[in-house]
């Protein structure tokens, strides 16, 4: 793509972004989201082959009908509220359809069917920007809506989608495919302690999008999308392997490790709450992304994976020089004793 | 009649959208388009927007319309669909028309039975008034409030329309 073309476009993808982030008035957040999901297709679509045709279309089509359930949703809530500014949702019926709306947009279950098969279609790259920098608009609105959000459906949605998330990733072998069951997951999560305190949302998604880019990122490098391929890094770049061990743990939750902050201070928030069944529920579901995670890391790091070279490590043509992987790699999986700095972030 | 006229402008609005999203070929979904633009400039004009209405007609309709028209009489195929040539172009079409039409009885029938929604009988799409704002006409203060308190969405809607052409563009683009 003509590198202009492609700057304005991924310039427009954050300018919808943060247009959806910053505003007060309903209709404008509407166009941000548009103005988002026009210009993230052609970054879906950075080849030209009949798989990322069809992912883009399939993006374009679940996002475009949770947009027009969001503007119903704020047309219902200007016919009983008479006013366009953000605050809570004032009518149940808008409420429940706003919820719904940025359901699809963020693919919890039911809405999550298109989150692999997008996923799959398209590049690294593009899927790293899909899974971490889209979720950032749909989260904020549901941060600022909060108060008015219907308990039973959001915790229904985000009890299946930890479901759908451990259980759907369990026979991938495709790391794109990987990649998207715990990105459905950790949606799930997020979106369970969101009635009860907003804040740990935001940390959550804090150290999700961290642990994300940091795996997307050792994937670019070792350039594998198959679990296949990604065995092999302990011929080509042992200190890869080593790094995808740990990150995978993080995102598994296990202490020591970044990973376990939000799953610990989301738990006790929710015992806190008096619920005691559902985050029991919610860490067992877990156990099964940690299953796949375990599955990922025992191919790849654990063990040294039969290939063709006789030797210890590949001769090295070219590094690919990944950008921020360093500092990425220590937040995720380093900040745990960072969590009383939680405080600040009210 | 003329009370209701919105009403019934209303559900011709609505069938002439069922009649283009039952997705005959783009020829006949710029006719319906030309109907639905009209009827909703009838619309827009009974609320007292009479500023808005011929701006419809003449950029909608005379401008991006024509363009529409020309470039798919270019790209159109020897025998375009029609309503009636496909069942499922007609199945859909009549499944929208029956959708209205139970809306519609829906409307009319029951007097403060809401669903998910109250419809108060007729009486939303009735006239009574025009709203009194005094001796200035309110749309043609909307659009000047556009260009002053509302730059923000001049400039956002701008900026959307310049990189939906660039997105259409790369998009159709191929290798």
């Amino acid at each position: 793509m003509n590198p202009l073309i492609f700057t304005t476009i991924l310039m427009t993808v954050l300018l919808g972004t943060m247009i959806v982030m910053m505003s007060s008035h309903w209709l404008m957040i509407w166009i941000g989201f548009e103005m988002n999901l026009l210009a993230i297709i052609p970054i879906l679509m950075k080849k030209y082959n009949p798989r990322t045709m069809e992912a883009s279309t399939k993006y374009f089509l679940t996002q475009a009908t949770a947009s027009m359930l969001l503007m119903m949703a704020i047309i219902i809530n200007l016919m009983h509220s008479g006013q366009w500014t953000i605050t809570k949702v004032f009518n149940p019926t808008a409420s429940i359809i706003m919820t719904s709306a940025l359901a699809m947009k963020l693919g919890l279950t039911p809405f999550h069917f298109w989150v692999p098969e997008v996923t799959q279609g398209i590049s690294l790259t593009s899927g790293l920007i899909l899974l971490t920098w889209q979720k950032l608009a749909p989260m904020s609105i549901l941060y600022q809506i909060s108060p008015s959000i219907n308990l039973n459906i959001l915790l229904t949605m985000a009890v299946l989608s930890i479901l759908v998330g451990g259980w759907g990733g369990l026979n991938q072998t495709q790391l794109r495919k990987i990649m998207a069951y715990s990105s459905i997951a950790h949606m799930g999560w997020m979106t369970a302690v969101l009635v009860y305190n907003p804040t740990l949302t935001m940390l959550n998604m804090l150290i999700y999008i961290m642990m994300t880019l940091t795996m997307f990122m050792l994937f670019i490098h070792s350039s594998s999308t198959t679990m296949l391929s990604l065995s092999h890094t302990w011929n080509k770049t042992p200190l890869t392997t080593t790094l995808i061990l740990i990150t995978l743990l993080s995102m598994g939750g296990l202490p020591p490790l970044s990973g376990f902050m939000p799953k610990w201070m989301i738990i006790q928030e929710l015992t806190k709450n008096s619920s005691i069944i559902l985050p029991t529920l919610m860490a067992i579901m877990a156990l099964l992304n940690l299953y796949f995670y375990m599955r990922l890391t025992y191919s790849t790091s654990l063990t040294m994976f039969p290939s063709t070279n006789n030797m210890k490590m590949k001769w090295q043509f070219e590094t690919k020089r990944i950008t921020l992987l360093p500092p990425l790699i220590v937040m995720s999986s380093l900040l745990l004793p960072l969590t009383p700095m939680l405080s600040i972030l009210d | 009649m003329m009370t209701y006229i919105v009403f019934i402008l209303s559900v011709i609005f609505v069938v002439s959208f069922v009649g283009f999203s039952s997705k005959p070929s783009p020829i006949y979904g710029g006719l319906v388009l030309i109907v639905s633009g009209g009827v909703g400039c009838g619309i827009i004009m009974n609320f007292g927007g009479s500023f808005l209405g011929l701006m419809v007609f003449l950029i909608y309709l005379g401008g991006m319309l024509v363009v529409f028209g020309y470039t798919t009489a270019m790209a159109t195929e020897q025998y375009p669909e029609v309503w009636v040539s496909n069942t499922t172009v007609m199945g859909v079409f009549l499944l929208g028309l029956l959708m209205e039409v139970m809306l519609v009885l829906y409307v009319l029938k029951s007097e403060e039975v809401g669903v998910a929604f109250k419809f108060s009988g007729v009486g939303d799409w009735a006239i009574y008034d025009t709203g009194d704002s005094g001796v200035f006409s309110e749309e043609i203060m909307g659009v000047a409030a556009l260009y002053s308190y509302g730059a923000w969405v001049v400039i956002v809607t701008g900026w959307s329309l310049l990189v939906g052409v660039l997105v259409v563009l790369e998009v159709t683009r191929g290798d």
